[in-house]
């Protein structure tokens, strides 16, 4: 799974909203997505990302892998990451 | 003393001028010190009945009266509360203040304003020249002079497109026909030439500049707007902290020699990710309050400018601040209205 790195300066609050500073446009992201994107900000890689979501959800490794490949791809359309 | 300031532009309703918000912003954070003079070209202009933030209206002649007539009235209101500095928000009376200038200044009223030359530079019908100049991107343009180039116009541009006025207005034409009628409804209201321009999809962003004597960046606050009205302007924005607009501004500006405040109106492209310049307007624009939550408050700074004070460059504007624009009613009595139409001036303090 390919690492990914934050392409703009975003804001995350303690209730998960996200502001994208260079665009105006405002997320709600979930706890899953906030887990995601904190462990981004500390510049994770990908693998160690699904170690994290493994050892705090109840999920199996395929349904998170493919769960966060997903993600990954719904952020890259919205021009978050590379 | 306090320092008196006149403003122009206090039609605010769903197309606002920028007057009020200037003046809120003069008032910010506590009431300014000097008197605050609105000049109205109506009765009904909406601003003048709002008495927190105005101490003196008077009504003025329309630009297309001729700058005499503005200036001999000018003189008038001078005699009667003396003003220091004058800012003008509205495009259609900056070539006419501009020509005063002079003679404001010998009178004791001072302005900041670019001069005529580069506001000329900046018109919608050489914009496209001025970008190519510079290397600033911006869409594809045909501009019509002639009817008869229309239709080649349109097919070189391609659908969808804008028509756009010499001054105001623009229409997005899907097709040839709608196009057609675009033109002629601009033609007949605001002459030639009319611009056909490449319709961009994507993010639209605007940036409040302004420039020192040099085209120095002094301050600058880039917003996205949040909600539109029909018309297309700003209901509800956010402020951004974006390097490649800070750039492009800087680079305008420097390019144009820009003094005084502007708002360029920039469009980044879906796909290419591009940032192109759509329109330059030689003032401020009407959401400028929202800049005094983002630390930047460019009017005030304009009347230093004009007062022939130094002006620092102003720390980044804070991103993340919204405003959203809220419609109110003002109750006013009748010797409001009658004031100003009988004698063409209200003076609250003596109400």
């Amino acid at each position: 799974m390919q690492s990914r790195l934050l392409k703009t300066e975003v804001t995350l609050t303690e209730s998960g909203f996200l502001f994208d500073h260079t665009t105006g446009l405002t997320y709600s992201l979930n706890s899953t997505g906030q887990f995601v994107f904190r462990r981004m900000q500390e510049e994770k890689d990908a693998e160690d990302t699904l170690r994290g979501i493994l050892s705090e959800f109840a999920i199996d490794e395929d349904t998170a892998r493919k769960d966060l490949d997903d993600y990954f791809r719904q952020l890259k359309e919205l021009g978050l990451i590379d | 003393m306090g320092i008196n300031v006149a403003v122009t532009g206090l039609h605010a309703t769903d197309n606002p001028a920028p007057g009020i918000g200037v003046i809120r912003c003069l008032h910010h954070p506590r009431k300014w010190n000097g008197e605050i003079i609105g000049l109205a070209y109506d009765v009904y202009d909406t601003g003048v009945y709002d008495r927190d933030l105005l101490d003196h209206t008077y009504l003025v002649p329309y630009p297309n009266q001729g700058s005499e007539q503005i200036f001999q009235r000018l003189m008038y209101v001078h005699e009667q509360v003396r003003i220091d500095v004058l800012i003008p928000t509205l495009d259609s009376e900056l070539l006419l203040y501009q020509k005063l200038e002079p003679r404001l200044k010998a009178a004791g009223i001072s302005a900041y304003l670019p001069p005529e030359d580069v506001v000329k530079k900046r018109a919608k019908t050489r914009l496209v020249e001025f970008c190519h100049i510079h290397g600033i991107p911006t869409p594809a343009t045909i501009i019509i002079n002639d009817p008869s180039n229309l239709d080649k116009a349109l097919a070189d541009i391609g659908y969808p497109l804008f028509v756009k006025g010499m001054f105001y207005e623009a229409y997005r034409c899907q097709t040839r026909d709608e196009a057609l009628k675009s033109f002629e409804k601009l033609r007949l209201q605001w002459g030639l030439p009319v611009l056909i321009q490449q319709s961009i999809t994507g993010e639209e962003f605007d940036v409040c500049a302004l420039g020192d004597r040099d085209g120095e960046l002094l301050g600058a606050v880039p917003i996205r707007k949040l909600r539109l009205t029909d018309k297309g302007k700003a209901w509800a924005a956010i402020t951004l902290r974006n390097p490649r607009l800070d750039e492009l501004t800087k680079k305008t500006l420097k390019a144009l020699s820009w003094s005084g405040p502007c708002e360029l109106e920039i469009m980044q492209d879906s796909r290419s990710k591009e940032l192109l310049l759509i329109e330059i307007n030689p003032r401020f624009p009407s959401w400028i309050f929202l800049g005094t939550g983002a630390s930047q408050n460019l009017p005030k700074a304009v009347v230093n400018l004009a007062l022939g004070k130094r002006v620092k460059p102003l720390p980044p504007a804070k991103s993340g601040v919204t405003f959203v624009r809220h419609a109110t009613d003002l109750v006013c009595p009748l010797e409001y209205i009658e004031n100003l139409t009988v004698q063409g001036e209200l003076h609250y303090p003596h109400l």
